[in-house]
């Protein structure tokens, strides 16, 4: 089996402190991702669902490399991910452009310094702009910009260094639901043209049964894969709406019916985000619900 | 959980990247100004105008009073003290012809000058600094609040003590009073910087110091300009309090001077001038950081 990326007995656990007014007797980490394991394969696309705090952004950090694991190991190509590669690109929710720079120098900086001049790096911005249809905008500020086209910009910009994986964490949760067709679309064809290795991350079950050739399916926290759901749906190209088939439908029920057990277990558990200051209040004492939800998955 | 409701056949037959359609599609680029035609356009310069009307009002009221107010309605001993704007007209245009005037204002424009740009410098380099290392800020943080509580001028008899009447002590208090906005919002502008920008530049391979020049600066920039602006307001207000003190030229020691030599209307001149040359350097300072701000627009839009 050779697999470009690798999570073996990946755990990552952060510090809580204790909520106010409450004994910190257990000042024990929030464990996150228990015992993680998953390959990805060269050239694949794989998505990833999950209920809200399962860990999936943690995940992508620790791929990323902007994190390291608390144990385990996160290999690409058999290496150790040691911090953040230009083999490796993210695409963030928020598209995280930088507001200061025009589209195209925001898809160049991750060239600065690799020996392009300025004029090189400009053609690259405009290949890669041309790439995902914003050909023409190159001297527009993200402010004028809309959210699909930031969007856009950001997928240029972790195009543009040309890495072999492209790391999304729920790239297109804050558009409109026309856009996010569009650009799922847009995406599939960049896929097939590149051939590059994506890990996308979505709350949506259609999204991920629409795009992923693979939809792992995470456990309530702290995050495991509860399972992974081959998609087949057929041959693509003859097939008005892909989204009506049977086949689909199937599929969406099965990542569904997965993910619903793990929701209510969430809830269930009484999970909630930890508060910006550092606290759980609502998180229930660590050990019990471990053992619980190994049993369930 | 699914986030798709409706199935749209017509998209899965379009691949692409040409139909950028619906809300996605932006405003062409070519197509800007080509719909403004005549009437809209003459409406709007006299509704121009009339606003423009309306906001030098109170100022073109304000001077007709002074005009007006001292000769109808003041008493003669009054009138002494404050005489009609004609009169500090006149005695402004003779201090013009004599070149006083152009000499005090060279010479407060150089000290401010030079205490505000020792405090730009300082303030910023000290500022970055102190905000890229954390134990550094906060060990340094109360003591910084104490000294940006303490008014410039309340040290002034320090400096004058230390550095005598001359050139030194003024240049220092000018400095030492605009040193703190731009040092305070250096550290601010440096500290508020959006951590997902910085996630999103590590993960493109930015190391630390491309970071800092090519993410953390730069975003701080419109911050650290609204304290280079509060620092040239200062820079200007507390030099002329401090020319009023002790001193053999500038506009502080113009209006003092009037005042004792009792030419009243010389005195009025001097303020007039301090008024307009504060003006001044308040507009082009807000210019530049409107300039430098830009790009900030997307967040109130
Ligand atoms: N840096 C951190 N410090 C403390 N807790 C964190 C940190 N990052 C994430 N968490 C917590 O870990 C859990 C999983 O977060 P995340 O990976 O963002 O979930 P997801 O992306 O699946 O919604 C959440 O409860 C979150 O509050
Ligand atoms: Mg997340």
């Amino acid at each position: 089996m050779n697999a470009k990326i690798s999570l073996r007995h990946v755990r990552q656990e952060f510090a809580v402190r204790p909520a106010k007014g409450r004994q910190s007797i257990d000042s024990s980490p929030l464990v996150v991702l228990d015992d993680f394991n998953l390959d990805v394969r060269q050239g694949e696309f794989l998505t990833i669902v999950g209920p809200s705090g399962s860990g999936k952004t943690t995940l992508l950090d620790l791929l990323a490399g902007l994190t390291r694991p608390a144990s385990g190991q996160v290999l690409v190509d058999g290496r150790e991910v040691t911090g953040p590669g230009h083999d490796r690109a993210v695409v963030f929710q928020q598209y995280a452009l930088f507001p200061w720079r025009t589209a195209s120098t925001n898809v160049s900086i991750g060239l600065e310094g690799s020996g392009l001049n300025r004029r090189q790096r400009a053609d690259k911005a405009r290949e890669y702009l041309g790439l995902v249809g914003l050909s023409g905008f190159a001297d527009r500020y993200p402010h004028e910009l809309s959210g699909g086209m930031k969007q856009r910009v950001a997928i240029a910009r972790s195009l543009a260094y040309e890495p072999d994986i492209l790391l999304m964490d729920e790239p297109f949760a804050a558009l409109d639901a026309q856009t996010r067709e569009q650009l799922q679309d847009e995406l599939r064809r960049i896929w097939t043209e590149t051939g590059k290795t994506i890990v996308f991350i979505t709350h949506g079950i259609d999204e991920a049964v629409y795009l992923g050739q693979r939809v792992a399916v995470l456990s309530s926290r702290p995050g495991r894969l509860k399972a992974i759901v081959d998609v087949d749906l057929g041959e693509r190209d003859n097939v008005e709406d892909i989204r009506s088939t049977a086949q689909f439908a199937d599929h969406r029920h099965k990542v569904w019916t997965l993910l619903r057990d793990e929701v209510q277990a969430a809830q269930a558990a009484g999970h909630r985000k930890v508060l910006p200051d550092g606290t759980a209040p609502d998180e229930a004492p660590a050990p019990q619900p471990t053992t619980a939800q190994r049993s369930a998955a | 959980m699914s986030t798709l409701t409706t199935p749209r056949p017509d998209q899965a037959a379009t691949p692409g990247p040409a139909p950028l359609s619906g809300q996605d599609s932006p405003v062409s680029p070519t197509a800007a100004s080509t719909r403004s035609t005549a009437p809209p356009a003459l409406r709007r310069t006299v509704a121009t105008a009339g606003s423009w009307l309306w906001k030098s009002a109170a100022i073109i009221l304000f001077l007709a009073l002074w005009e007006i107010g001292p000769t109808y309605l003041a008493s003669a001993s009054t009138r002494v003290f404050l005489p009609p704007l004609h009169e500090v007209l006149t005695a402004g245009a003779d201090l013009i012809a004599s070149g006083q005037l152009q000499t005090h204002i060279a010479a407060s424009l150089t000290r401010s000058g030079a205490g505000f740009s020792i405090a730009v410098v300082l303030g910023i380099s000290l500022g970055l600094v102190i905000a890229w290392y954390r134990p550094l800020h906060s060990f340094l943080n109360p003591l910084l609040e104490l000294f940006r509580n303490t008014a410039a001028l309340a040290l002034l008899p320090v400096f004058t003590l230390l550095l005598g009447i001359g050139e030194e002590s003024k240049i220092t208090i000018v400095a030492f009073a605009a040193f703190f906005p731009v040092l305070l919002n250096t550290i601010a502008g440096v500290r508020t910087v959006d951590p997902l920008l910085v996630r999103a530049a590590r993960s493109l391979g930015l190391g630390s110091l491309s970071l800092f020049w090519k993410v953390i600066l730069p975003s701080a920039v419109p911050t650290i300009f609204t304290g280079i602006r509060m620092a040239g307001t200062s820079a200007i207000l507390v030099l002329i309090a401090a020319e009023m003190v002790g001193a053999k030229a500038g506009l502080g020691y113009l209006i003092t001077n009037a005042q004792s030599s009792f030419l009243i209307p010389q005195m009025y001149a001097g303020i007039l001038t301090v008024s307009l040359l504060g003006l001044l350097v308040n507009i082009l300072l807000v210019a530049a950081e409107k300039h430098f701000s830009r790009w900030r627009t997307s967040i109130n839009a």
